[in-house]
């Protein structure tokens, strides 16, 4: 049998309180009651195993009692108590010196993957991945989790299951320069950070801004609402922030990061060898010989899926190639013939199979299409994209690709919100098969705009964002004012007795500081009030969201907004 | 002396490691790191008082990093960690002084100088009284302010006067100083910016007596709503008459909020002459026969100046037969022209007080309107001499002069205007002037005022507000705070595709009606008052929503469901009927 002991142990402090003895656990911040054995077992708990354990503590106790202590530690090893679990932080963590440390906490996401490439499917993963990798050129990055370890270099996990959630943020705010994290419909851990003034700012990586029935652009309204100000969204396109214009009063917290792309991996290469290449992965001659269209997705409707079919239909004298995980419910359909499945490839075949297109179609119509990372890649390897015209993919093929017609459904921000319009599709694609001078020079000019997207810009950038942050951040002030409400009689008509109402604000603060010129107090609409009195415990976005219900004129709603955090800020 | 707290210190253990601060709560397990001034705090925090932590400790640390230290540890107590908060109530009640054999300690802030200059003669002298005979039942302090050292010189009786060095670096408000250690505050100040700080001193109950405004009734009432805005469940208003009461309870101030306590009233214990002497020399100092000729008739007004002057002579030249003899603190300097069959007066200064009792005495009949202007005080003394006298009421019979006098049914509103029946005021006055028997027992209880109303009752009566003060049950609107509070923010409605503000529970997962969680954020620092003055405020401003989701049933964060009075009346006054009243929510 294994033995328990010897463990490393977590930094303990051991000290008696009314004859009851306890450790305390500074790595965990909890107390756990001892016996006299298990105080006695702790003291070798570092140097000896099991048995010489219980060599040294059987002429003193019981058999049963320490029997008794084994079972308590290797219950109280299963919570995450008093035992190392991982390497000690110390030791593990010691050689990187002063370097700034990013957090990066994305529940729900197994760390390893993003260290094993193949593993990801999606575009977001994958961009996940290559941003930290290139983040570690200026930063070393910790990952949340529930152990102690090195992943990769500059890249470590670390066990946050720390149950004082204030030590934890004090904690990370002496640590950490800033927090990374992904935006996920339904994950609410980060609300409860948001309280905490000391934490470090927070960025948010947000993919999906709308689509999801809904619940995208809700989670993210939520975040926004609840956000600090020295917190922020990224997305990888303006769209998003464009996007939010139209439901929040500042987008200024949805800061614009695009992805970047390998552009030594994904670059241009002889396109005959690279279609003979696939040719002869599929067992398909016909990619040799014919012009070729592209698409590299899930193969889901939403994504496009039908309308590549439409458009294989359309053109039986192109070929149309579909690289993906699978063909999902399509598998089971009668497809056109023109229609080839290369199959799943490992990522470095991704570049073979992009060279093996005369031309990348893109057409997803989710609502979620931030960026469209396939695109950029595509590009990369010089492969003209054609792209439909919505959401953020426009922005990264610029003047490189050709821009289809999409219907878009505006109102519908909850489902599918465009629909790529297969006859204009069909017309570009035909138009740069026929076209041989405008592809290459496509070609070209898709490539050049490719490798101006790199993961060392968005590694930049995210810092450059933190340290913007970090000033938001020196700028924040407390909200002390002490302000009431009360009504006061309107004297304008002898006919009818009207009360009004009004806020008036204190010259003294809850601190009994005088903040304001002398002591008295000082009249102010009922909405200025309530808007003072919200920003006590909650945001600037809150008092936004309050306001809009409110107040009828945005103006006016603004303005109040305006005057009050002026007020706020000026007697802080 | 209170304890200012609202959290209870558990179990715990103090220990340092590695340079760092730790404390252990053994009741939960958890172990916290605290900073040099959080663990000096956690040291006294069973024991002193927020003032006396400050006070203590603000030599050795920064005055905002004490604070910031109370904030985080009264922070980690509502999140279960060290401290815990204490359900329905400060920490500790007051210190039994009662039952120790000691008065009670009041704070008494007020700004002697500008206040006496500022209130008429009357006002003050009652409030030299209050204060002289409060000293009896209460250990009083007040305090001063410079630079120096306090000014010899000024004394106050019994009173003691603390003084505040005022330094550079002492940035504190007078209301701080509140918290060292008094029972109670009482406040004279009718002038409304001066208190307002001290009402958000914790846990100190606040007495405010409010003196009766004859100026613009609108102005009292805008003084006294916001005034009940401020309060809290230990605070009283004490008002010196029932009608005023009455009338605070029409507007909707709470019952309970509320004290009637009439001032003691100040008569010559023996009788200057009998009423003959007292009209001949009231003839002869106005100069005016009529005193002696026709019956003499003393309106104690405390009408609104502007109405006034026409009620009075409207009164006059109704009752040509009767001679006026007006006590009203601003007409008699201001009115002019009125009949001849009235006098007017009021007391300036020691020898016009000194004559008043004169004046008094030669009256047949006292007659008051039952408004807020209109000193109880001035009306009791005046019957003290055995005058009945004639009410105009709209609250029926007031309980300070029952069985000692006659009501007439009379109405008024906050603009001043004041409408009775001047024929059946008339001949109400004419049938009390006639001998009768009823009369007679009006007189005998008339005389029996200066019994009823003294000055040790008035000082007991305010002393025992202070003795039940800390053993009310504490509202927990201002103590408690959602663990998980709500955020308001934007939701995207797909069924509508609209976009509308709610509010979102983290801590559930889900959304809320807005205005509920705009009832629990504003409770959290404002009373029930104040947040019922916002949600009407955006009923009036039209902001259907908040209109909508009350009316359908979620009034239970303001004032648990009950309508106030404030509602009725306005509703009243906007033509609908008290059934109807059930629908403005």
């Amino acid at each position: 049998m294994k033995n328990f002991f010897p463990k490393t142990l977590h930094p303990l402090h051991v000290f008696e309180e009314n004859e009851v003895l306890y450790a305390a656990d500074l790595e965990k911040a909890r107390v756990v009651e001892l016996s006299v054995v298990m105080a006695e077992m702790l003291k070798f708990a570092e140097t000896q195993n099991d048995q010489e354990i219980q060599r040294t503590l059987g002429n003193s106790y019981a058999d049963d009692d320490i029997l008794e202590a084994f079972e308590r530690f290797t219950a109280l090893e299963r919570e995450g108590l008093l035992f190392n679990r991982g390497e000690g932080l110390r030791t593990a963590f010691v050689t990187e010196g002063q370097r700034r440390k990013l957090l990066v906490a994305i529940p729900g996401i197994a760390i390893d993957s993003f260290f094993d490439i193949e593993t990801l499917s999606a575009g977001t993963n994958m961009a996940l991945s290559q941003m930290f990798h290139h983040l570690t050129t200026s930063v070393d990055l910790y990952f949340a989790g529930n152990q102690n370890r090195k992943l990769a270099e500059r890249m470590y996990e670390v066990n946050m299951n720390v149950r004082d959630f204030k030590r934890l943020s004090r904690r990370i705010s002496e640590i950490y320069f800033g927090i990374l994290t992904l935006h996920q419909e339904h994950e609410r851990w980060l609300f409860p950070l948001y309280q905490q003034k000391e934490l470090p700012p927070i960025l948010i990586q947000c993919h999906a801004p709308r689509g999801h029935g809904g619940q995208a652009i809700n989670s993210l309204l939520r975040h926004y609402a609840a956000m600090r100000d020295c917190d922020g969204f990224t997305a990888p396109s303006d769209y998003v922030r464009e996007f939010y214009t139209d439901y929040v009063w500042d987008p200024s917290f949805f800061n614009t990061l695009p992805n970047g792309v390998d552009s030594k991996l994904f670059q241009p290469m002889d396109k005959v060898t690279a279609k003979r290449e696939i040719a002869e992965v599929v067992g398909d001659a016909r990619i040799e010989t014919m012009p070729t269209v592209g698409y590299l997705s899930r193969v889901q409707s939403e994504k496009g899926a039908s309308v590549y079919l439409k458009l294989a239909e359309l053109n039986p004298h192109l070929l149309f190639l579909i690289a993906g995980p699978g063909l999902g419910r399509y598998a089971s359909r009668k497809l056109p013939d023109n229609l080839v499945y290369v199959g799943f490839h490992p990522r470095e075949k991704l570049p073979v199979i992009y060279n093996a297109f005369d031309i990348y179609c893109f057409l997803s119509m989710s609502g979620e299409e931030t960026f469209g990372l396939t695109v950029l890649e595509a590009m990369a390897c010089g492969v003209p994209p054609i792209v439909p015209n919505f959401d953020g993919v426009p922005s990264v093929v610029g003047d490189a690709g050709l821009i289809a017609d999409a219907e878009n459904f505006d109102q519908d921000i909850a489902t599918l919100v465009s629909y790529p319009c297969p006859m204009d599709f069909s017309e570009k694609i035909n138009l740069l098969v026929s076209n041989t001078e405008m592809r290459e020079t496509l070609s070209e000019k898709a490539r050049e705009r490719a490798v101006l997207f790199t993961w060392d810009k968005t590694a930049r950038r995210i810092m450059e964002l933190f340290e913007e942050l970090h000033r938001k951040k020196q700028l924040m002030n407390p909200n002390r004012l002490l302000n009431v409400f009360a009504p006061s009689e309107s004297l304008t008509s002898e006919e009818a007795e009207i009360l009004e109402y009004k806020s008036v604000v204190l010259s003294m603060n809850a601190r009994y500081e005088r903040c304001l010129m002398r002591n008295a107090v000082y009249p102010m609409r009922v909405e200025d009030g309530l808007v003072l009195s919200v920003l006590k415990d909650h945001t600037v976005r809150e008092a936004e969201a309050l306001l809009t219900a409110l107040v009828s004129d945005e103006t006016e709603a603004k303005a109040t907004l305006k005057r009050v955090r002026g007020l706020i800020n000026a007697t802080a | 002396m209170l304890s200012q707290r609202r959290y209870r210190l558990k179990r715990h253990y103090k220990f340092e490691q590695d340079d760092h601060k730790y404390v252990a709560d053994l009741e939960t397990g958890d172990i916290v790191e605290v900073n040099a001034v959080e663990w000096e705090i956690l040291s006294r925090y069973a024991s002193q008082t927020q003032y006396q932590i400050v006070e203590a400790l603000k030599q050795q640390y920064k005055v905002a990093s004490i604070f910031d230290g109370i904030d985080h540890l009264e922070r980690l107590g509502r999140q279960g960690s060290l401290l815990s908060p204490i359900v329905g109530g400060v920490g500790e009640t007051a210190t039994d002084w009662d039952g120790m054999g000691r008065h009670p300690k009041l704070l008494v802030p007020f700004d002697f100088t500008q206040e006496k200059s500022a209130l008429d003669h009357v006002v003050n002298l009652k409030r030299y009284q209050l204060l002289t005979h409060l000293t009896k039942y209460a250990e009083l302090e007040t305090l001063t302010f410079s630079k120096d050292a306090p000014e010899a010189g000024i004394d106050l009786g019994e009173m003691s006067v603390r003084h505040i060095e005022v330094t550079d670096d002492n940035t504190f408000s007078p209301a701080w100083y509140a918290g060292g250690g008094y029972t109670g505050i009482l406040l004279l100040s009718q002038f409304l910016l001066d208190d307002l700080f001290f009402y958000q001193v914790p846990d100190v109950p606040i007495v405010h007596c409010i003196e009766g405004f004859q100026g613009l009734q609108g102005r009292m009432l805008e003084t006294l709503l916001t005034l009940n805005a401020f309060q809290d469940a230990d605070n009283t208003l004490v008002v010196k008459s029932s009608w005023v009461k009455a009338w605070l309870d029409e507007l909707g101030i709470p019952e309970e909020k509320v004290c009637a306590i009439p001032d003691g009233i100040d008569v010559v214990s023996e009788p200057l002459g009998d009423k003959a002497l007292a009209k001949r020399h009231t003839a002869a100092i106005f100069d005016n026969p009529m005193f002696v000729k026709q019956p003499v008739i003393g309106l104690i007004s405390g009408f609104e100046p502007n109405c006034g002057a026409a009620w009075i002579s409207e009164f006059a030249r109704f009752n040509p037969h009767l001679a006026i003899f007006v006590y009203d603190a601003m007409l008699a300097r201001h009115a002019h022209h009125l009949p001849e069959n009235v006098v007017t007066f009021s007391v300036d200064n020691e020898k016009s007080r000194t004559i008043l009792p004169l004046f008094f005495q030669a009256l047949d009949l006292v007659c008051f309107p039952a408004v807020p202007g209109t000193p109880l005080s001035v009306v009791s003394e005046a019957m003290a001499y055995g005058a009945a006298c004639v009410v105009m009421t709209k609250y029926g019979m007031p309980a300070e002069v029952t069985g000692a006098g006659v009501a007439v049914a009379s109405d008024w509103d906050n603009f001043g205007n004041f409408r009775v029946s001047m024929r059946h005021l008339s001949e109400t006055i004419n049938g009390l002037l006639a001998p009768c028997s009823a009369r007679a027992t009006f007189e005998d209880a008339a005389k029996d005022v200066t019994q009823r109303f003294t000055w040790v009752k008035t000082a007991q009566e305010i002393a025992r507000l202070f003795e039940a003060g800390p053993h009310r049950t504490k509202s927990l609107s201002r103590t408690t705070k959602s663990l998980f509070p709500a955020i308001f923010c934007r939701q995207y409605n797909p069924g509508t595709g609209t976009v509308d503000t709610c509010a979102y529970r983290h801590g559930t997962g889900r959304y809320e009606h807005l205005e509920t969680a705009l009832a629990e954020v504003l409770s959290e620092h404002h009373t029930p008052a104040e947040v019922e003055s916002v949600f009407k405020h955006f009923q009036r401003a039209g902001s259907a929503p908040t209109c909508d989701t009350i009316s359908a049933g979620n009034r239970c964060p303001i004032r648990g469901g009950q309508e106030t009075n404030l509602a009725k009346k306005e509703h009243w006054q906007k033509g609908g009927t008290s059934d109807e009243c059930q629908d403005i929510w």
